[in-house]
């Protein structure tokens, strides 16, 4: 586990006093209907405090990707609570739940899912655009964003001209642009060398150690298959067949350490030009 | 958001430029070929676009259209110079014959006689000679457009129109007729000695109402007179449009070939529009999980299929108006006739095509679950 890790294994039970950053009770999601339906979430009871590098881990199609969407906003469950900093999800319309989600998450995907027709500026500037902040003021957050994620001098190419890791810094830039008080990662890492992989996992666990706008400490969720970055988590939940297994992260992180890929990163480590 | 609108529409060039032309051809066609048709509507009116002067025309009163006339006697001349109201009244010739080349082949024309006194009927424009010249014994003037088909005749020449003299004194610049024959202006007297007709000869009788005299009134009067009939130049026009309309299958196979356009860029305008907007599904799904609103994602489109659009209308109208400018130079086969009111027809296609393909994308995004951002 990170060494700086504050929450290295916090549970449910061990919630902290006052609201929660997510606050899941009995979530349930099913795909389809009748004999045909497919049950992704059978009931996931979590809570995630603030300022904690949260990475869910477990075997394809066990829900990981369905928990994430619930939580952020994007999917609907069928049951249960889902609440991100005391707000249900459930209690709010199309149109605010948009822009709530605008206002507090931030998104990294393993396919960067970036325009390819804008530049790196334009495309991390979207954000703030979206919220309605001047073209100037948002080109000028989006250079500053740029230049935290060491891009400073490509923000005007497209992202084709760029590498993956450059790209999923791009990335990055955009989901932290807008101070999001929770940043939701699918496979960051999963389209990216090793060493890359490890050098965007610096950036993350960089954002989950800074406050958001209101002084609070961020939080960050991190779906991975990738047992190379576990050690950068405060707290791993392993799921499987669309439940949470109540089994303590220090020994998922200890089961990651056996597989041969396992690499913990050297403090020099790199990426490509 | 509406300059990212614009950079997502035309940063990929293939796409784009795939969507312009896809609008600006079916635009084109429309335009186009709507001009062509009503330039053949204009042209099937024949002699009467380059005549301006009379109120009336007068002919059988069962005339259909322009070339389909039962002549007249010279008695009827008289009868209607007799109507109380009328200024002036003077014969009309019009009649297809052949003229005789020097090569040995022969062309058909139209030949025009017109009142040798006031010369009323004649040509807009000379642009080599004089009008008065056509007074002078067998003489013609030829239409601009007629030289290269006439062997490039020259003034003094002579012509054999049905074996009699014809002597060259000028030439004029005339709209050509829906048969885009040569035109000969002559006299009245000449036209009848150059093509021999029965007992009837005349026409038409080209009338004028006297300053303050209604020529409706007058009209009414002609019409009163036995076997005579009187219209004004835009009722005597519409029968003859009609008469191509429905009578020649003109106007529907026209009318199909609009429509086929229309439908063609229609679905290829539309399909594209969709695709593209398919093809950036994903980026309007992360749009919509980092909190853009539905409404804003429909504006983007609006304003991408608006963008499109107008610059699709611009180029496929401005091809159009280069068409029609090549069919109005001197001696052009081509009819084309491209009033404004085209314009706005191609304007509404051009805004039904884009509506269609913005209805398909909007439904698709607005129904889009920006769940998918993680798939």
């Amino acid at each position: 586990m990170n060494p700086a890790s504050p929450a290295q294994s916090a549970t449910v039970s061990s919630a902290p006093a006052g609201v929660p950053a997510v606050r899941l009770v009995g979530v349930t999601k099913a795909f389809g209907s009748g004999r045909s339906a497919v049950h992704a979430l059978r009931g996931v009871d979590m809570v995630v405090p603030g300022g904690q590098l949260l990475m869910l881990v477990g075997p394809s199609g066990c829900g990981k990707t369905t928990l994430i969407s619930i939580i952020s906003g994007v999917l609907n469950a069928d049951g249960g609570v889902a609440e991100v900093f005391g707000v249900d999800w459930s209690t709010l319309n199309g149109g605010r739940k948009t822009v709530r989600r605008g206002e507090l998450i931030g998104f990294v995907f393993q396919q960067f899912n970036l325009i390819h027709t804008l530049t790196a500026l334009e495309n991390v500037s979207v954000p703030l655009l979206v919220r309605g902040v001047d073209r100037h003021e948002a080109n000028d957050r989006a250079a500053q964003a740029l230049k935290d994620v060491g891009l400073g001098e490509r923000m005007n190419v497209p992202p084709s001209s760029l590498s993956g890791g450059m790209q999923q810094r791009v990335a990055i830039a955009r989901a932290l642009v807008g101070q999001p008080r929770l940043l939701v990662c699918d496979e960051p890492t999963a389209n990216l060398d090793g060493q890359t992989g490890q050098m965007v996992m610096e950036l993350i666990h960089t954002a989950a150690r800074s406050n958001d706008p209101t002084g609070q400490p961020r939080v960050v969720i991190v779906v991975t298959h990738d047992s190379r970055i576990f050690h950068y988590a405060d707290r791993i939940e392993e799921m499987e067949d669309g439940r949470l297994k109540s089994r303590p992260s220090q020994v998922i992180l200890d089961e990651a350490k056996h597989i041969p890929h396992y690499d913990k990163p050297s403090p020099d480590s790199g990426e490509e030009s | 958001m509406e300059r990212i609108a614009i950079k997502m529409l035309v940063g990929d060039r293939a796409k784009y430029l795939s969507l312009v032309f896809g609008l600006a051809f079916a635009v084109l066609l429309i335009a186009q070929q709507g001009s062509i048709f009503l330039g053949l509507m204009l042209r099937s009116t024949g002699f009467l676009q380059n005549i301006a002067q009379p109120d009336l025309w007068i002919s059988d009163p069962h005339i259909r259209y322009i070339a389909d006339v039962r002549p007249l006697n010279d008695h009827d001349l008289y009868r209607v110079r007799s109507i109380p109201g009328i200024a002036w009244a003077v014969p009309f010739f019009a009649a297809r014959t052949m003229v005789d080349l020097p090569d040995g082949t022969y062309k058909s024309v139209q030949l025009i006689g017109i009142d040798r006194s006031t010369l009323i009927g004649q040509p807009p424009d000379m642009t080599e000679g004089r009008l008065e010249d056509l007074r002078l014994v067998d003489a013609v003037l030829v239409e601009e457009s007629a030289r290269p088909k006439l062997g490039h005749v020259k003034v003094g020449d002579i012509l054999k129109l049905n074996d009699k003299r014809a002597k060259i004194v000028g030439f004029c610049r005339a709209k050509l007729g829906f048969e885009s024959n040569a035109i000969i202006y002559t006299t009245y007297d000449n036209a009848v000695r150059f093509t021999p007709t029965g007992r009837k000869r005349m026409t038409f009788i080209l009338a004028k109402a006297k300053p303050g005299e209604d020529p409706q009134l007058i009209a009414a009067a002609v019409n009163r007179l036995p076997d005579l009939g009187a219209f004004t130049l835009e009722e005597i026009r519409w029968r003859t449009v009609q008469f191509i309309l429905i009578e020649t299958g003109i106007g529907i196979n026209f009318g199909i070939t609009v429509l086929l356009g229309f439908i063609v860029g229609l679905v290829v305008s539309a399909a594209t529009f969709y695709q593209f907007t398919l093809e950036n599904l994903r980026h309007f799904a992360v749009l919509k999980a980092i909190g853009a609103r539905t409404s804003m994602l429909v504006k983007m489109i609006l304003l991408q299929a608006l963008v499109v659009g107008l610059i699709g209308y611009g180029i496929g109208v401005g091809l159009a108006g280069a068409f029609s400018l090549i069919g109005r130079k001197p001696g052009a086969e081509l009819a084309v006739f491209f009033p404004w009111q085209l314009m706005v027809v191609s304007l509404v296609a051009m805004i039904l095509t884009v509506s269609v393909g913005s209805l398909l994308s909007l439904r698709r995004v607005i129904t889009l679950e920006p769940a998918v951002v993680f798939k």
